[in-house]
């Protein structure tokens, strides 16, 4: 079985500057995971660096088997779109929002194949019972709901389509205890069947025990847990090659 | 002063203003480009409108088409050249401002050299007279050209709500990285943007000409005004453009039967200059929000 995210040697950055340096991540399907670090050493990048949107980067990405990842000096988000059409959705820090469109229009956005489209309706039901309080906010623009809510909208609207790697920036950022308690009780409910999901946090204490792997990141590198476990990583390259 | 005839004429500036305005203002916040050939697209428009009424046929509903679509096309040119090539590169808005500028003066150019400076005229396609509703009487013309435009800018809002596509489009309007990872392709949405625009230019184009001649420099009056229209209504919003077209309308139409029709451009720039010294982001710029 193809591991649904495979990161080799991938280092990144924003013009002179390196933020991630040769890191190496392996993410199996059904797998939650966890990155854990502290702000300004990487976490941020290396999700963005997954979904093409770091200013320069270096590095196999592979995700379900398939290379999106290769050495890129400008353009940043140039790829976005098709990474995300492979199977990708990023809900990064700052929500990436539409201020002037009601959630409604958010959760369509979502849904970008043509199968999803078609079917936006039901999907709509399907996402509006992980987070219930968006039902009621449907008709409102986003830029007048609180940042729980936003936060909220944002997963909603990655959740839309068959996303098969789900990448979380900072679901506690700015939010109350309480609020960030339940999102990540929502994460937690969502059902991920043979995709995966990676969470990056600073908060230790929301994530411990609720993840398959957690990983730290420091300083740009991966610390500890960053290869599937029960397998070795001879026989994860072995697998590959 | 006639009152109906001031408000018919009123409307029927606005919603010739309003098609190049809201291209304008749909370009600049969707893909961050000023496009100063807007113009080149409206006097294309023009000669494709004219080309059709000389070989095809003079029914106006085939010279409405031959404009509009010159309309789709020029501006798939223009975004073919100045947007695709440089839109991820350093110095953008600059850059696609410039080469905007060139494609309109190399195209008023090439105009000139294939057909001639001589002035063309475009058939009557809503037919000579006019029509009595109780007191107010309006001419063909007026009747036609409000209609098709109300009829193309309900069609195009309609699509922008509705489809995927449009949905695509307001999206990158707001946020283009957040459009990207909701599976935005920027290339081929910046490619609809300018077909749709191009085609409003093209459909403005052929309703303008009912009253004046088609030439290779008939684009630049009608660009300066569109821009200006899409500046007071706060580039971005497609109210503020409605709204703004409709005041430049009114006061084009007042100054020209209360001054004479040399002092429009000077009452409608002494307008603008007041709307934008009381709000610097136009009429509405600050309701919606634009991009920054």
């Amino acid at each position: 079985m193809t591991d649904v995210l495979r990161i080799e040697d991938l280092s990144a950055g924003y013009g002179p500057l390196g933020v991630l340096h040769s890191v190496g991540l392996t993410v199996r399907a059904g797998e939650r995971v966890g990155i854990i670090g502290l702000n300004g050493h990487g976490k941020s990048t290396l999700l963005k660096a997954i979904a093409g949107l770091t200013g320069w980067q270096s590095g196999s990405i592979k995700l379900n088997g398939i290379e999106i990842g290769g050495t890129r000096s400008q353009g940043p988000g140039r790829y976005t779109h098709k990474i995300v059409r492979m199977g990708l959705a990023l809900m990064p820090q700052g929500d990436a929002l539409f201020h002037g469109l009601t959630v409604a229009d958010h959760l369509d956005s979502g849904a970008y194949t043509r199968r999803a489209w078609r079917e936006r309706k039901q999907r709509r039901e399907h996402v509006l019972a992980i987070f219930p309080p968006l039902e009621k906010l449907l008709g409102q623009p986003v830029g007048k709901l609180s940042g729980g809510e936003r936060r909220m909208v944002s997963l909603a609207r990655g959740l839309m389509d068959d996303a098969k790697l789900l990448l979380i920036d900072e679901p506690s950022l700015g939010l109350a205890p309480k609020i960030s308690k339940g999102l990540i009780e929502a994460l937690m409910r969502i059902d991920i069947k043979d995709g995966a999901m990676v969470i990056a946090e600073q908060n230790l204490s929301l994530l411990e025990g609720k993840v398959s792997r957690l990983i730290g990141l420091h300083a740009g590198k991966l610390k500890g847990g960053a290869v599937a476990p029960d397998m070795p990583l001879s026989e994860t390259t072995h697998h590959h090659h | 002063m006639d009152p109906y005839y001031l408000a018919l004429t009123t409307i029927n500036l606005a919603a010739i203003y309003g098609l190049l305005a809201l291209g304008i203002s749909i370009i600049w916040s969707s893909l961050g480009m000023i496009n100063m050939a807007q113009g080149f697209t409206f006097a294309v428009s023009g000669y494709g409108a004219w080309l059709v009424a000389q070989h095809i046929s003079t029914n106006g509903l085939a010279v409405v088409a031959g404009g509009v679509i010159t309309g789709a096309l020029a501006g798939a040119l223009i975004g073919g050249i100045a947007f695709i090539p440089l839109y991820d590169k350093p110095n953008f808005p600059l850059r696609s401002l410039i080469a905007t500028l060139a494609i309109s003066l190399m195209g008023g150019q090439c105009l000139l050299w294939i057909f001639t400076p001589r002035v063309k005229a475009l058939p009557k396609i809503f037919g000579i007279g006019n029509v009595h509703f109780g007191p107010v009487v309006a001419s063909y013309d007026k009747i036609g050209s409000i209609v098709c435009s109300a009829i193309l800018l309900l069609v195009t809002l309609a699509w922008m709500k509705s489809s995927r596509r449009g949905l695509e489009i307001r999206a990158m309007m707001q946020n283009p990285e957040g459009a990207a990872l909701v599976g935005v392709g920027l290339r081929s949405t910046a490619m609809a943007v300018m077909m749709v625009t191009g085609a409003m230019a093209g459909l403005a184009a052929v309703l303008l000409s009912q009253n004046y001649f088609i030439s290779p420099t008939a684009g630049v009056t009608p660009l300066v005004k569109g821009m200006v229209v899409a500046l007071a209504g706060g580039l971005g919003s497609v109210a503020g453009a409605l709204i703004a077209a409709i005041l430049i309308g009114f006061i084009e139409a007042v100054t020209a039967v209360g001054l004479g029709g040399q002092y429009v451009l000077i009452t409608q720039f002494l307008f603008i200059i007041a709307v934008l010294l009381v709000r610097p982001r136009g009429i509405a710029g600050m309701i919606e929000h634009t991009r920054e």
